[in-house]
């Protein structure tokens, strides 16, 4: 406020004085010049009437020569006061509209406003660095899921799109350079909700930079960085930086997933891509990637990632997976031997790299016109050949839709997906984490047991905090020395479309996966449950309503209240 | 030599001289004081308080403060005269003394003024 208003009277100080100054001159023109009365006598003005003369004269309201008419010599004082006052005024009235449409002056406004909106935040909040097509997705999510969101990017023009969103949470935005420190205090990095930082630009160095900067300002808080060179992800790992993310190894580890245990993929898709859904063929999330002759064109970040994954989790053979690579210059990127060199969007090259025996293509070049020409080539050479297509712009990603690629890779939406997997869900990361040492029978039956539940949609995972402030209801029965089962929350003959599937209970930092059903439960333990979508699971309706809890987990029979509570205190 | 620094320190000078040169005379009478005068310091304070207008430093919001005092006495003195003479010619001694006494006040404001002034150009120097 202090900065805008001192700004404003800095600047109105000439235009000011001015008035000051032409309206004592013509005030005291007009009480010096001798005018005459109806009866002859002369006489003076008094600063009184003088004043008032002037002051309406000034604003050329006009009521006439009062108290009586003016002489000549009066009036040619007024003329001249008439044309001074009214430049003063102009003047006056110019400067203040040229001090608005200042640009010190929006800023100033700008700022003012934005920390005002900081100071206001009272609920949780995360620091998006870079508003990207990822802080895009970024931001929807963390709309969809009550999380406030303020946004840093130097480029205005990306910022007013988000004012055509329609978010549930209207996010704060700051036009600013974000490398510098200054920025990130503004943005509340010290504000006792700030939860984490997220970088996610599209240059490595900046991100590191704000990772730096946050861990510098605010050892405490969380930052989440994009990274997509491993120099710079080394180097952010090195000072703590909490999560980082590559899209690239996390497409290839989910590739590699694929293609040797598709049931655990399947559970990773669902729950990781809750936000935005991938596009996905489903044969492949049922049968998984084959193995057989892998070609994949573009030899790049994304090409390696996939190879180093695919090839280190499959045995090489005529059982396993052979990759051969297609590159413009394969000796340049270290290409391993044998492979192709070209581009890959002509029939001569990919008939060389094996296309009519292979399985699966990779369109992995940085080059979208190439990637769709790679991939609508091969799909003529080899009918049954599995496509996977690498988007550069996000734009272009309904381009890859309609050209029938069967995987696709868009960076934006892997790095978005597992950003807010991270910070919204933690029990489902540790869930993801610790589901690798599932056996595949063990999926399997996870699998139809939430295919069962879901009539085979997707389902949703809810996240269920045994305390005083998440479950009162819940509290109050264990606190009476009650069991209280795994059972009992998840499901119910009573309402059998509230059912839902407890994934994980995390008790001490102990994990538990897959609680079996008959496990009690105790205070502050907190369990994953995993339902269809769109539906109140029935530990949500229990959490809080004590009658509920009393009729089902307690078999209280009666309807009667007072009957009830009988019974109630009968029991204890 | 800085120009900006003269005419401030002018002005303030110029309003300290013409409020002592209102203010000197015998409290109650009319002759003693002239409109003019009144007229002229209350003009010369009113500009010295729209220059340091957005001074954000401590001298300047000081001066700020106690020039503001200064138009709010003076103005109160100019209507009280103006009110009270409504419809006569002649000024009463009563109204005369609250005109004069007024002025008195907003004198040791300008006074104030001149003195922080002085202080801020001391400062300068060493």
């Amino acid at each position: 406020m202090s900065d805008i208003f001192f700004l404003v009277l800095r600047r109105l100080r000439t235009p000011l004085i001015l008035l000051v100054s032409t309206y004592a001159i013509a005030t005291l023109g007009m009480t010096l010049i001798p005018g005459i009365d109806p009866d002859g006598n002369p006489w003076r003005m008094s600063f009184f009437h003088a004043f008032y003369f002037v002051s309406f004269m000034g604003t050329t309201i006009g009521f006439g020569e009062i108290p009586y008419a003016f002489t000549d010599a009066q009036r040619a004082w007024v003329l001249v006061c008439i044309y001074t006052s009214v430049i003063a005024w102009l003047y006056g009235i110019g400067t203040m509209l040229r001090l608005v449409q200042d640009e010190t002056f929006r800023n100033a406004v700008a700022q003012r406003a934005f920390k005002l909106s900081i100071q206001r935040i009272h609920r949780p909040f995360h620091i998006i660095c870079g508003y990207g097509e990822t802080g895009q997705l970024i931001t929807r999510g963390l709309s969809e899921l009550g999380i406030q969101a303020v946004i840093i990017d130097l480029n205005s023009e990306r910022l007013h799109s988000l004012e055509l969103e329609e978010l549930a949470i209207p996010a704060i935005v700051l036009t600013g350079d974000i490398t510098e420190p200054n920025n990130l205090v503004a943005a509340g990095i010290n504000h006792p909700r700030c939860r984490g930082v997220i970088a996610v630009t599209q240059d490595d160095h900046t991100n590191l930079q704000i990772a730096v900067a946050s861990k510098l300002v605010n050892p405490e808080i969380a930052v989440i960085c994009r990274s997509e060179i491993q120099d710079e992800a080394d180097n952010m790992a090195s000072f703590g930086t909490d999560a980082i993310i590559n899209p690239y190894l996390t497409f290839g580890r989910r590739l590699s997933l694929l293609s040797n245990n598709p049931a655990l993929y399947r559970i990773h898709n669902w729950f990781i891509n809750q936000h935005s859904p991938e596009h996905i063929n489903r044969r492949i999330t049922h049968q998984g990637l084959p193995s057989g002759n892998w070609v994949i064109c573009g030899y790049g970040r994304f090409g390696k990632a996939v190879e180093h994954y695919i090839a280190n989790t499959n045995s090489p053979g005529p059982d396993g997976v052979t990759i051969t690579i297609v590159d413009i210059d394969p000796e340049a990127k270290n290409a391993p031997e044998g492979s192709i060199q070209g581009r890959g969007t002509e029939a001569k090259t990919l008939i060389a790299a094996g296309i009519e025996r292979a399985s699966v293509i990779v369109a992995a070049s940085d080059d979208d016109a190439n990637n769709l020409s790679i991939l609508i080539t091969a799909k003529q050479l080899n009918k049954n050949l599995i496509s996977i297509g690498r988007v550069n712009k996000e734009a272009n990603h309904t381009l890859f839709l309609h050209s029938g690629c069967d995987y696709v890779m868009r960076r934006s939406q892997v790095v978005a997906n597992e950003v807010l997997t991270n910070i919204s869900r933690p029990l489902v990361s540790k869930f993801l984490q610790y589901s690798s040492s599932l056996s595949s029978s063990d999926t399997e039956e996870l699998i139809t047991k939430i295919c069962e539940l879901t009539n085979n949609g997707d389902p949703v995972t809810w996240r269920l905090v045994i305390d005083h402030d998440n479950a009162p209801a819940l509290v109050r029965f264990v606190d009476r020395e009650r069991s209280l089962t795994v059972a009992d929350i998840s499901h119910n003959e009573a309402l059998p479309r509230t059912s839902s599937i407890p994934l994980l209970l995390l008790r001490g930092g102990m994990s538990h996966l897959l609680p079996s059903p008959d496990m009690p439960l105790k205070i502050n333990d907190e369990i994953l449950l995993c339902g269809p979508r769109n539906q109140t699971l029935l530990a949500q309706k229990l959490r809080d309503n004590v009658e509920l809890v009393d009729t089902l987990v307690n078999n209280n029979p009666h309807h009667i209240p007072i009957l009830r509570w009988r019974r109630r205190q009968k029991e204890q | 030599m800085n120009l900006e620094k003269v005419i401030f320190a002018f002005f303030i000078i110029l309003a300290l001289s013409l409020n002592f040169s209102f203010f000197v005379g015998e409290i109650a009478d009319p002759t003693h004081h002239h409109p003019y005068e009144l007229y002229a310091a209350l003009i010369v304070s009113l500009i010295c308080t729209v220059m340091k207008f957005g001074d954000r430093t401590q001298f300047g919001s000081t001066v700020l403060a106690s020039s503001l005092v200064v138009d709010l006495l003076l103005i109160a003195a100019a209507v009280t005269w103006g009110v009270s003479s409504l419809g006569q010619d002649t000024t009463s001694p009563a109204t005369m003394a609250t005109v004069t006494s007024l002025a008195g006040g907003a004198l040791i404001a300008n006074l104030l003024s001149v003195v922080l002034l002085i202080i801020e150009t001391g400062q300068i120097r060493k």
